[in-house]
């Protein structure tokens, strides 16, 4: 049983840590928790949603999350478009990042519960409830399935931000955007690739969840807020620091969940982020630390 | 050689405040120009207004073609400057920090030549490749700001300030690598406060003050004003 619900909570983790790099990567660029990505979250869930129910036979999961991927990532730039190029044009202090990013988060989730608001989705049922042995273990194959698709895309995240020319030039903005554009780095591309990868994350993330939960207005906001815990956890702004923070804290959940039950559960784990900000408000990492927040 | 540079009635604004107050200045293909100039007069602003990193008035053109508005597009006219306090990426390794510099440079082979040059040119560098770059010591950080400029493979090379805050020796050894970086054929323009040692290597040489150019000469005759003397060489040994 430890271990089902060890690789449960490992699996609920990376979908966490999706939400918290997405989160995090902005950070790091721009220094604002941009809440708008749960928003994009929900609507890339309904997306993903509607574009599996269209068909007949259902197309294959991977088809589903590169369509709301890239729908994600259109979103994303769209958002950036109408509520925060403006902003950052008029080099506005970052609290009007802050509100503007609420602004379109509470946009996004009122929309959906306009047209939504009804009624729970589930995904068309493909994967419900099947689950495999390995030896004596069982497993879900939702929870499989997730934990793959989360590593992959976090493997090949960090592989770009890691060992490209662009994920070099998104590192030396976050650390430094003026220099780097002595450099020759075009920052406002740079920012718009973040804001993409973003997209493309809260996309990905979307369909995960919705294909573990049902699908409704306020999935996103309730999840970013577990990856925004983790990013907390993690140091904000830091990639290294949030996958860890997030796959720690999908296990937490999951065993305090069996324990204690889905009530108490969020009380302790908010708990812990109350005790994290007061005792090491720059995270595990302890990288970024200064001129964050 | 002949002219690489020329600026014409450069200003430069920051709010109401004139920074800048219409600077003309001709820069000579392959030699090493000073900017010197007490803290405060404007040096750095007219460094910036080349690299389009400031709004100007005014005309800069490069063998007679005015330098785009935006840095990273100057970068790649091959005029780059390095900053003021080096401004290196802490957190990023030595190796990666030199990686930005070529951020311009296309091909992997040519970009691994220009690491290796730089490697030769600064051993230290290459032993401390891994090392995360903040970790450097200063005089450390200063040529790894220089060799991060030569990744950019620049015409013009603007070294803002390179002696500020180092060791004696250490500044000998910064003043000698930027006159071999002329000798490779490298247009330098070295704006500094120690004025006794530009003035030195520098094949010519413009005194700012409050925005204005207020003499200029070759290296040696600003070296025998007197005013010159009088205003900049008496508290320049820093
Ligand atoms: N970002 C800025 N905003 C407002 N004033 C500035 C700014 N940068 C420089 N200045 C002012 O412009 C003048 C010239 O500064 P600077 O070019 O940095 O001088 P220098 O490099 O010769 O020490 C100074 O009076 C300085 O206070
Ligand atoms: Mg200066």
């Amino acid at each position: 049983m430890t271990l089902q619900l060890l690789i449960s909570g490992i699996s609920l983790g990376s979908v966490y840590a999706l939400i918290a790099v997405g989160f995090a990567i902005v950070f790091s660029i721009l220094r604002f928790s941009n809440f708008a990505h749960g928003g994009m979250i929900s609507a890339c869930a309904f997306i993903g949603y509607f574009f599996q129910a269209s068909f007949e036979t259902p197309p294959p999961f991977y088809v589903t999350v590169l369509f709301t991927a890239v729908c994600g990532v259109v979103m994303a730039l769209f958002i950036d478009t109408i509520a925060y190029r403006r902003i950052r044009k008029k080099q506005a202090p970052t609290l009007y990042y802050f509100l503007a990013s609420i602004t379109i988060a509470i946009l996004i989730e009122q929309i959906l519960s306009v047209f939504f608001g009804k009624n729970l989705y589930g995904y068309p049922q493909i994967f419900e409830s099947t689950t495999f042995y390995i030896g004596s273990i069982r497993f879900s194959s939702i929870d499989t399935l997730i934990l793959v698709v989360s590593l992959v895309i976090l493997t090949v995240l960090l592989f770009v931000i890691n060992k490209t020319r662009i994920g070099l030039a998104i590192r030396a903005v976050a650390i430094d955007p003026a220099t780097s554009r002595l450099m020759g780095i075009n920052s406002d591309v740079v920012i718009i690739t973040v804001f993409a990868i973003a997209g493309a994350l809260a996309g990905i993330s979307g369909v995960l969840l919705g294909t573990k939960y049902s699908v409704y207005p306020s999935l996103g906001a309730s999840m970013m807020i577990k990856g925004f815990i983790a990013s907390v956890i993690g140091g904000l702004g830091s990639l290294s620091g949030a996958i860890p923070a997030a796959i720690l804290l999908g296990v937490v959940e999951i065993f305090l969940t069996y324990w204690l039950g889905s009530l108490a559960t969020p009380i302790v784990l908010f708990g812990i982020m109350l005790v994290f900000l007061a005792i090491r408000p720059e995270g595990i990492s302890g990288k970024f630390a200064k001129d964050k927040v | 050689m002949g002219s690489i540079l020329q600026i014409q009635g450069l200003k430069v604004f920051y709010g109401v405040h004139e920074a800048v107050c219409g600077v003309d200045m001709d820069i000579q293909e392959g030699s090493i120009t000073a900017i010197i100039g007490s803290n405060g007069a404007g040096k750095t602003t007219i460094i910036k207004a080349i690299s389009g990193a400031v709004k100007h008035e005014g005309t800069i053109l490069c063998r007679g073609v005015p330098l785009p508005p935006r840095e990273n597009r100057v970068v790649r006219q091959g005029i780059v400057q390095v900053p003021e306090g080096r401004k290196i990426f802490a957190g990023l390794t030595v190796e990666e920090n030199l990686r930005t510099g070529a951020y311009t440079v296309r091909g992997r082979r040519e970009i691994d030549r220009l690491l290796q040059e730089q490697y030769e040119m600064f051993p230290r560098l290459r032993e401390r490749r891994q090392q995360d770059a903040g970790t450097l010591s200063g005089g450390e950080q200063q040529m790894l700001a220089i060799c991060r400029g030569l990744m950019a493979k620049p015409k013009i090379l603007m070294l803002d300030e390179p002696s500020l805050g180092l060791a004696p020796v250490v500044v000998n050894d910064v003043f000698r690598n930027i006159r071999r970086i002329r000798d490779e054929g490298i247009t330098v323009i070295l704006v500094e406060q120690n004025a006794k040692k530009s003035l030195g290597i520098c094949d010519y040489a413009y005194v700012i003050e409050t925005g204005r150019v207020v003499m200029s000469g070759t290296g040696e005759e600003m070296l025998q004003n007197p005013e010159v003397a009088a205003a900049y060489l008496g508290s320049s040994r820093k």
